[in-house]
């Protein structure tokens, strides 16, 4: 009898927590997006929610669509990729010995993902990410810096290596900036990235000081005939 | 009509001090005073018997009226003793249930607010830092910012022209962490922050990037 009452208690807080989940998604979305988008977007959000996923990202994808007006097909469809990378970011921070990730976490790998990081990369950067480091934050900077064209190995070889070199985490949010302006010169996003690297205080691990990614030509030296 | 009289002249009045000793151009105000005083009827009052038994029988009337009785009733403390017969476990599992809804529904987002209603970060607890946004957009009529920071919202945070050198600003308190955001010129146009770092979006377009730390924004 006893063992009913304790089932019949965990049964009912879980089922209260999944009502909650979805009162909470259908707020939200609610007279933001169409009614086809929300409705579709219940539905993925309640799947995550179900794999222990994030659910926010996912609603805040659907309300950016909506407000900038794209086609409600093509919201659905962006959230259902956001989903997917979600799954698959889990999957690789729990790779790192994360058990139960956190949703900033498990949001910023699939943006790592997203950006062209693979998922054995956000594993280690999960795994480099000791305090007072934040995987979350050191995985949307990784993302960043993939998105501005900085090539994935290069990226996970930087945050590394600045990490291991003692670097705060405001140095590694200042990266994307960096780069953007190295670009800005006339650099490209990796050489502006190697710049970084090398101004560090030296080349990523296991690199020689005058290291430069594959495929990049080294800098010209101005004091060497 | 209400006369004021010198705080010289009340302290006479008072009894504390005397005539004489009231500075020369107070003393007539003085003597005036006391005049008024004297003229009052000091005779003492006598009330008829019957008066005060009119006044006690509606004292005692309105002591027992049913409405009275009643608020006594209820406003007068009294010693309760409850006793319960509980299982522990009921007990424990009661209280970890409340628990778990009462974290669930503070610790939960807070319900949506409406479109068009202000500045919401998504995570209020973390310090927050002033940016400022700055987009050159000669001709617009309308400059917003929408971001992760405000929901998405193209009413939330509006820009002000800088003059008429078509320069656009606002500053923003934003939360530590990174944030995605565009500007939206004249309610539909999304640009990008040329000075920032931009994303895909998901949707085929960019996102500008701000980073925010304790020091301040890093573009």
């Amino acid at each position: 009898m006893r063992t009913i009452g304790l089932v019949f208690t965990l049964v009912l807080g879980s089922t209260l927590t999944g009502a909650l989940s979805a009162q909470d998604v259908r707020a939200q979305l609610d007279r933001r997006v169409s009614p086809e988008v929300q409705r579709a977007v219940q539905v993925i959000a309640a799947d995550a929610a179900a794999q222990g996923l994030p659910v926010d990202p996912l609603v805040q994808k659907a309300i950016e669509g909506a407000a900038k007006g794209v086609p409600g097909d093509r919201v659905i469809a962006a959230v259902r990729v956001l989903a997917g990378r979600l799954g698959q970011s889990m999957a690789a921070v729990r790779e790192a010995g994360v058990a139960a990730p956190g949703g900033d976490v498990v949001e910023g790998g699939a943006d790592a993902l997203n950006a062209g990081l693979t998922g054995r990369q956000v594993s280690d950067l999960v795994r480099v990410s000791r305090p007072p480091h934040d995987p979350a934050l050191t995985l949307r900077v990784a993302a960043t810096l993939a998105a501005l064209g900085v090539p994935s190995k290069q990226t996970l070889a930087l945050l590394q290596g600045l990490i291991s070199d003692g670097r705060s985490p405001s140095d590694l949010l200042g990266l994307p900036g960096q780069v953007q302006a190295g670009v800005a010169r006339g650099a490209t996003p990796a050489q502006a990235a190697a710049g970084l690297a090398r101004a560090a205080g030296g080349a990523p691990p296991g690199r020689l000081p005058d290291w430069v990614p594959p495929g990049q030509r080294k800098p010209r030296n101005p004091h060497k005939p | 009509m209400t006369t004021t009289y010198h705080p010289l002249v009340k302290r006479l009045l008072d009894g504390e001090l005397s005539l004489a000793e009231l500075p020369p151009e107070l003393r007539a105000e003085g003597e005036e005073a006391l005049r008024l005083v004297a003229a009052v009827d000091r005779t003492p009052v006598t009330l008829s018997p019957a008066l005060e038994q009119r006044v006690m029988a509606a004292v005692r009337r309105r002591a027992a009226s049913p409405g009275n009785r009643a608020w006594r009733w209820l406003n007068t403390p009294r010693d309760v003793e409850l006793r319960l017969r509980v299982r522990p476990w009921t007990v424990w599992a009661g209280a970890l249930a409340a628990a778990a809804v009462l974290a669930l529904l503070l610790g939960r987002h807070a319900p949506a607010p409406e479109p068009g209603f202000g500045t919401q970060a998504r995570s209020a607890a973390r310090d927050s830092v002033f940016v400022r946004f700055v987009l050159y957009a000669p001709g617009a009529r309308r400059v917003a910012v929408a971001g992760t920071f405000n929901q998405w919202d193209r009413g939330a945070a509006l820009l002000v022209p800088a003059g008429t050198s078509g320069v656009w600003t606002t500053t923003l308190a934003l939360p530590v962490g990174q944030h995605q955001y565009a500007f939206v010129v004249d309610g539909a146009r999304w640009v990008v922050d040329p000075a920032a770092p931009a994303v895909d979006d998901g949707f085929g377009r960019r996102n500008s990037v701000v980073a925010v730390t304790v020091q301040g924004a890093h573009l």
